[in-house]
């Protein structure tokens, strides 16, 4: 068997999102630095008087999106797919008309979750023959990805990845290999995009993975995580004013146990003779962490980790591509934003504004379903 | 560049053009780095398209689950009897829906050891289990470098147990192993699990179109020579949510479904699973693995007339074909054997009939959903060993229920019984929500 990941090293030429901290990518940025932190609010509709929190990003950042005529009847996972996958072709420099000839590529992990429980529920509490046809398309998983397509008139490549919290960093690689397979397609948008709702909270309770506290600490003791609704977006194209050193199509793990051999052996691979500037990791207060901590601890000890889940949520299928566009922004500063209630198990995680040095961030993920992923990015 | 900049490049980009001064900012920034940056990627693209040539890409391996049998064999019997294997749904409750059948998998052709671990596992990776085994069956010792996989709507019918659950206030008792089981990779670990693989993954999920776009990658994977060897196809299991929803579109039909059929009104749901295993020539030939048959080209085409509804030109599926007859370098007139869509919805068979006409006006079709139902992200993969099985040996799968054509299409329906045929080519599309079309040729080895 050959090595079959070969290096592509293509370009980040454009950045967008849009979280709960910020109506784009500066704005997140911004407040990250300053140390800022989402503002939870309740999971509404729950049962069993149990309580999980999340952050919402303001239905003002995706208004202009919801006004398209594609969009009037979309969820909020489409509106937030597009309001990303905009921006980052704006911050691209692609005009309108020139943005046919690209493809498409969405990262998601649970999909439009919102109108997938309000038409079961109408299913479960009226009946079958109750049920709005209004609702029913916008679940399917490749809804988000057909109406950004349709704004950009892209007939050509237009995938949905489905995945866990990694995925984004898989959809980064995917895009990759579309564009080694062909020459003459000249960028592709990568949109990660995720919606909450309590019923996703309370699956991932029954693991114990979702906190049903409105703040979680990392590196410290397992309390779960909060969930969050994100957008992030690349433009991954021949240039660019960011490099991707090395992606990876990933890996899975079968048991908890094995998530940081497996982790290791993918950041080893990614990074190579590497040592990266800074890491911007994936940790969310589970048994991830922990995963990280032993990784970053064997072979990466003095690199300084920012994790940025605590002040926005977990944004599952948008964290890692949102984790990649902060990256942009942590080498054109050369600083990492403090983490936010970070613990004791691993020192050299980031708890003030902390300088960088050097021209390289490892970006990695460790995801619920089991796979982890890593990235390597530099200045081009 | 402030939060302003930015929202006014976003009106820009919606309204179509970015101010002039900015672009030509942005260009002579670049324009140093563009230049080397450029030379790079077209350097590393080099490296895959010319140095690493294009291989031949082989099927060396196949199985199929399906509501025409639980293995390859039970699934080319009821092919060539043109069986009819849509029932009485009795997974969930139908009496409040217009259509009330659907293609099943029987529980009974997804028996595995009962081990505890094998107690955990649900239908969807039952069903991948038994058509990944099928197709390590058929190629014989292998160890695949990737897997590319796709599906709809992954363990949703757990998701549905889960939130019955909580609005019946059941105990959480089997909450966590509905939650795991929801997710889409969960049939993929499973699978690479009990084979002993740790290898990458890529799930797609494009709807109706899942299973040919997956193959299709996986396909210019190999044919690139990034891998050698590529498990690759797809899955959807039956359940409720899906089911009603295409009810609630009134897609579904209360009769018989029949595809290509003037008297058409709707399809029936399926599931299942299909897989392939694609390796290069090199690699196949390195292990004296037995060819099934090649792949020669893949074609993909969004349509963005509407997110249910194609665009009534045709313009979608014709596309699709045109790329993957292009990507084949091959001409129409090579195929030998449509295996179509063929939903029995009104408006897909219409729009890929149009197009079947345009671009191949005389070739036999037939959609083996009449059989079986559509098994949405499953679809495209089972069809892909269906239609492998027509060039294995040599027949027209039938279009069941078939009467009448509409008069202005200009191929011909293989009604209701199989045919003998010389098949060397045969083109197979899959068309799906969201405007996502794709076709595969599959070519005699």
């Amino acid at each position: 068997m050959k090595s079959a990941d070969p290096n592509f090293g293509f370009f980040v030429q454009g950045v967008g999102a849009v979280t709960p901290l910020g109506a784009n990518a500066e704005q997140t940025w911004d407040e990250l630095v300053q140390g800022a932190e989402a503002v939870r609010q309740p999971l509404p509709k729950g049962f069993g008087g149990r309580t999980y929190y999340y952050s919402a990003v303001p239905p003002k950042f995706t208004a202009a999106a919801g006004r398209q005529p594609r969009l009037r009847r979309s969820g909020d996972i489409s509106l937030l797919g597009v309001t990303a996958g905009l921006a980052a072709l704006a911050d691209a420099g692609i005009p309108l008309e020139e943005a046919k000839q690209g493809a498409v590529v969405f990262a998601i992990a649970c999909g439009g979750v919102v109108y997938t429980r309000r038409f079961y529920n109408e299913v479960v509490t009226e009946g079958a023959n109750a049920a709005s046809p209004l609702l029913f398309p916008e679940t399917v998983f490749n809804a988000p990805a057909s109406h950004l397509a349709a704004l950009l008139k892209v007939d050509g490549r237009d995938y949905t990845l489905v995945g866990d919290s990694s995925v984004g960093l898989s959809a980064l690689h995917f895009a990759s290999q579309l564009l080694a397979l062909d020459p003459a397609l000249p960028f592709c948008v990568v949109v990660g995009v995720e919606e909450a709702d309590w019923v996703l909270a309370d699956g991932f309770a029954a693991w114990r993975m979702a906190s049903n506290r409105n703040s979680f600490p990392v590196f410290g003791a397992k309390q779960g995580t909060i969930l969050a609704e994100s957008a992030a977006s690349v433009v991954l194209s021949r240039t660019g004013s960011l490099r991707l050193v090395r992606t990876s199509p990933g890996l899975p793990f079968f048991s908890q146990r094995e998530a940081p051999s497996v982790l290791q052996e993918v950041v080893t691979k990614t990074c190579g003779e590497h040592q990266p500037a800074g890491i911007l990791c994936s940790a969310n207060g589970t048994f991830a962490d922990r995963a990280e901590e032993i990784v970053f601890r064997s072979a990466l000890g003095t690199v300084p980790v920012y994790a940025h889940k605590p002040a926005i949520g977990d944004s599952l299928g948008a964290s890692a591509l949102l984790q990649l566009v902060l990256a942009k922004f942590a080498l054109t500063q050369q600083k990492l934003p403090p983490t936010l209630h970070a613990g004791d198990r691993l020192q050299t995680v980031t708890r003030e504004v902390t300088e960088i040095r050097g021209n390289e961030i490892l970006i990695t993920s460790v995801g619920f379903n089991q796979q982890v992923n890593a990235a390597l990015v530099a200045p081009a | 560049m402030g939060y302003r900049g930015d929202s006014l490049a976003l009106v820009a980009i919606v309204k179509g053009s970015l101010p002039a001064e900015r672009r030509q900012r942005r260009s002579r920034s670049f324009s140093a780095l563009s230049a080397f940056s450029v030379w790079c990627t077209t350097y590393a693209a080099g490296l895959i398209s010319s140095n690493a040539k294009m291989q031949r890409v082989l099927i060396t391996g196949f199985g199929v689950v399906s509501p025409l049998g639980g293995d390859n064999a039970e699934n080319l019997k009821s092919l060539h009897n043109g069986s009819d294997c849509v029932s009485t749904v009795t997974a969930f409750d139908v009496s409040r829906t217009r259509c009330r059948t659907a293609g099943q998998v029987s529980n009974d052709w997804l028996k595995e050891p009962m081990t505890r671990k094998n107690q955990r596992l649900d239908r969807s990776s039952l069903m991948m289990l038994q058509a990944t085994r099928e197709a390590i069956r058929t190629a014989g010792q292998i160890v695949p470098e990737m897997m590319v996989i796709s599906t709809s709507s992954g363990g949703m019918f757990n998701g549905e147990r889960f939130y019955r659950s909580l609005i019946e206030s059941r105990p959480r008792a089997g909450a966590a192993r509905a939650v795991a089981n929801y997710m889409a990779q969960k049939p993929v670990l499973d699978v690479q699990e009990k084979f002993g693989w740790r290898i990458p993954a890529q799930i797609i999920s494009n709807a109706c179109a899942s299973g040919t776009n997956a193959i299709g990658h996986a396909f210019q994977l190999v044919r690139a020579g990034l891998y050698e060897s590529v498990i690759c196809g797809g899955y959807d299991p039956l359940s409720e949510l899906v089911f009603t929803g295409f009810d609630s579109l009134q897609a579904a039909t209360p009769e018989k479904i029949r595809p290509f059929d003037r008297d058409r009104n709707g399809l029936v749901l399926g599931e299942g699973a299909g897989v392939l295993v694609l390796e290069s020539e090199p690699a196949a030939a390195a292990r004296r693995a037995t060819v099934f048959g090649e792949i020669v080209g893949y074609g993909i085409s969004t349509d963005n007339y509407h997110l249910t509804q194609p665009d009534p030109s045709g313009i979608g599926p014709k596309l699709a074909m045109e790329r993957a007859l292009a990507d084949a370098k091959l001409d129409p007139a090579s195929i030998d054997y449509v295996n179509a869509h063929g939903t029995a919805t009104v408006f897909n068979d219409a729009t890929e009939g149009i197009a079947i006409s345009d671009l191949m006006p005389s070739v036999p079709i037939s959609s083996t959903k009449s059989m079986m139902g559509h098994a949405l992200g499953g679809a495209g993969a089972i069809e892909a060993v269906f239609s492998l099985f027509a060039i294995l040996h040599q027949f027209l799968p039938p279009n069941i229920n078939f009467r009448q054509p509409e008069p202005d299409w200009t191929f011909r329906v293989v009604g209701n019984q199989e045919e003998p045929a010389k098949i060397r080519r045969v083109a197979s599309n899959s068309f799906g929500f969201g405007g996502a079309n794709a076709t595969l040729i599959l070519q005699a080895a």
